[in-house]
């Protein structure tokens, strides 16, 4: 597999991705809590004033404020950090959520991609608190292609979706199949000897450790899942019943987040291929560059590489 | 002008479905039911017509009286008194707290107190936005009060400067607990209100002319949100109940359910 490359920031992208599916969308709302430099939705203020609501540093306040801009018709997107968008406003999420309101959360600085503002900002539980909520959606896109048909799906779609877009880098490929929710890609499929799945903001991590076991003369499949929920579980299944072993890569905790959701898909199989994941393991991080800060929390090739026992 | 006497007979009405639906089910919030009742039954009979789309909106966000939402929402004939019984049951679209899939009429999912006043103001930035100029009403209640996110909501109605935004607090004085004042101290809630820069009407709340009145003050105010203070009695109506916090959720029992018909001018249940 090619590793070589460029790697880019998803986040860098909102502002300009918001402003193109406003063209379609004229009736979005862009949401923001005093962070807009920081995910870029700034680039989307200005273009848009009139549609872009700042409600200072107030997440409960303006999450409840997209569900009301729902009701009204138009098309809320609350963009904010991962650990603001889920985990301060979780009661006000799951409210919206309930009567499936039409609110868009567009979440920046997922798992530990906030790197130096430590273990407080690493939002490594954003997926356990997003899946187990019903009707809402959580997309993880793993490319700026991906990231573009995430946000117009979402605006298209009639109900709560959480897309969870990169701070830290990601390959900067083009998609490799057009964008369908809850269908998995297929990167890559050279053998039955693994299987690694990911979610888009590990995709780095996941290419390099396919290419480490090529190089190992191991043979394998590489699955993007782009959803969490809904998850590709009949691939996902597929997948477990005809390679030797398996293992999810997330930049999350390893309690409830994608490890979680393809043991769930898998557990009630006869037999299925053992099933391992990297990702935190169930303690609080630090400080640090982020790429520094998930190399020492089990993101690296080496310890994808022990738990397939390559 | 508002017909008063129509209004106060609506009020009467809507007690009396309260009782009958409490005592039906057996379990229900019947004192800020009742507490709230004049205000909301205002409202909905003077501002709201269901039939409009877009509309003016109610945000229940003290949504555990929907024994009082479901009343009203009787004399607007979406709801039929035969379904009082299920309240709160399997099956039932009557949930607990409102709940917008099952009864379309219903302005918003609340009963996570303290989120509703949000709501509404996001509803009146998206009306103002759209060129929309009905008003959204947002009922709280005074313990809900307590909850920070309402003054956060506060301050961002203020800053937008969102006139077609009226924040009502149900006034009773009582939460589940206890007395609200000894829980956690709201006073000077009117003072509070204003320095948040919300123009502040006090009044009666059970009072119709009042409440009509401030309606209407509310709707002359321009350039800043208006706030209601309303001021009422837990479980007016019902003698036993007035200013008990015990029936802050209660069911009511045969006995009792005589006695509330009686003092709500109901003979032997009729």
């Amino acid at each position: 597999m090619d590793t070589s490359y460029e790697l880019i920031s998803l986040r860098t992208l909102v502002g300009d991705v918001l402003n193109e599916a406003f063209e379609s969308h004229p009736n979005i709302f862009v949401i923001d809590s005093d962070l807009a430099g920081s995910t870029t939705s700034d680039k989307f203020q200005e273009k848009h004033p009139e549609h872009f609501i700042e409600t200072g540093i107030a997440e409960q306040n303006a999450m409840s404020i997209a569900t009301g801009i729902a009701k009204e018709g138009g098309i809320p997107f609350y963009v904010n950090f991962a650990i603001f968008a889920t985990g301060t406003v979780w009661t006000q999420l799951r409210q919206a959520c309930y009567p499936n309101a039409n609110v868009k959360i567009l979440a920046t600085h997922p798992g530990m991609d906030g790197g130096f503002d430590g273990a407080t900002h690493h939002a490594n539980e954003d997926i356990a608190l997003t899946r187990a909520i019903p009707n809402l959606q959580v997309l993880v896109p793993a490319n700026p292609d991906e990231l573009r048909a995430a946000v117009l799906y979402a605006a298209d779609h009639e109900g709560p979706v959480y897309i969870r877009c990169s701070r830290d880098v990601v390959p900067n490929l083009p998609m490799a199949q057009p964008y369908e929710v809850g269908s998995a890609v297929v990167d890559a499929d050279t053998g039955s000897d693994f299987a690694i799945v990911y979610e888009g903001t590990a995709g780095d991590l996941a290419r390099k450790s396919f290419a480490a076991c090529e190089e190992r003369g191991r043979h394998g499949v590489l699955l993007n899942v782009r959803s969490v929920k809904p998850l590709d579980a009949e691939l996902i299944r597929s997948i477990a019943g005809r390679v030797e072993c398996m293992v999810t890569i997330e930049n999350h905790s390893v309690i409830g987040g994608l490890g979680g959701a393809v043991a769930e898909a898998v557990c009630e199989l006869l037999s299925h291929a053992p099933l391992h994941r990297v990702g935190v393991e169930d303690v609080f991080t630090e400080s640090g560059p982020s790429d520094r800060v998930k190399e020492k929390y089990g993101l690296n090739v080496e310890n994808v590489l022990a738990k397939l026992g390559f | 002008m508002a017909d008063i006497k129509r209004l106060e007979d609506v009020c009467l009405r809507n007690r009396r479905r309260i009782v009958d639906m409490v005592h039906a089910a057996n379990v229900g919030h019947i004192g800020g039911s009742l507490s709230v009742i004049d205000v909301l039954t205002a409202i909905y009979e003077t501002e709201v017509d269901l039939s409009a789309s877009p509309r003016a909106r109610v945000v229940l966000s003290k949504g555990h009286v929907t024994p009082a939402l479901y009343a009203e929402l009787t004399e607007k004939g979406v709801i039929d008194e035969s379904e009082y019984p299920t309240f709160r049951q399997i099956d039932s679209r009557l949930q607990g707290h409102p709940y917008e899939p099952d009864i379309p009429e219903v302005d918003a999912t609340t009963g996570l107190l303290g989120q509703g006043f949000s709501l509404a103001v996001g509803m009146a930035l998206a009306k103002r936005s759209m060129g929309d100029d009905h008003y959204v009403y947002a009922i709280c209640g005074d313990g809900e009060a307590q909850e920070g996110q309402i003054w956060e909501a506060l301050m961002c109605a203020a800053h937008y400067g969102i006139d077609r935004l009226v924040f009502v607090v149900d006034s009773n004085g009582l939460s589940s607990h206890g007395p609200v004042n000894e829980s956690i101290n709201l006073e000077p809630l009117a003072d509070k209100l204003r320095a948040f820069g919300m123009h502040v009407i006090e009044i009666d709340g059970h009072d119709m002319s009042q409440i009509v009145a401030a309606l209407d003050e509310a709707k002359g105010v321009s350039g800043k949100p208006s706030a209601i203070i309303s001021h009422t009695v837990k479980g007016k109506g019902v003698s036993f109940m007035e200013n008990n916090p015990a029936w802050h959720s209660k069911g009511v029992s045969d006995e009792q359910y005589e006695i509330a018909l009686r003092d709500l001018g109901v003979k032997g249940g009729e």
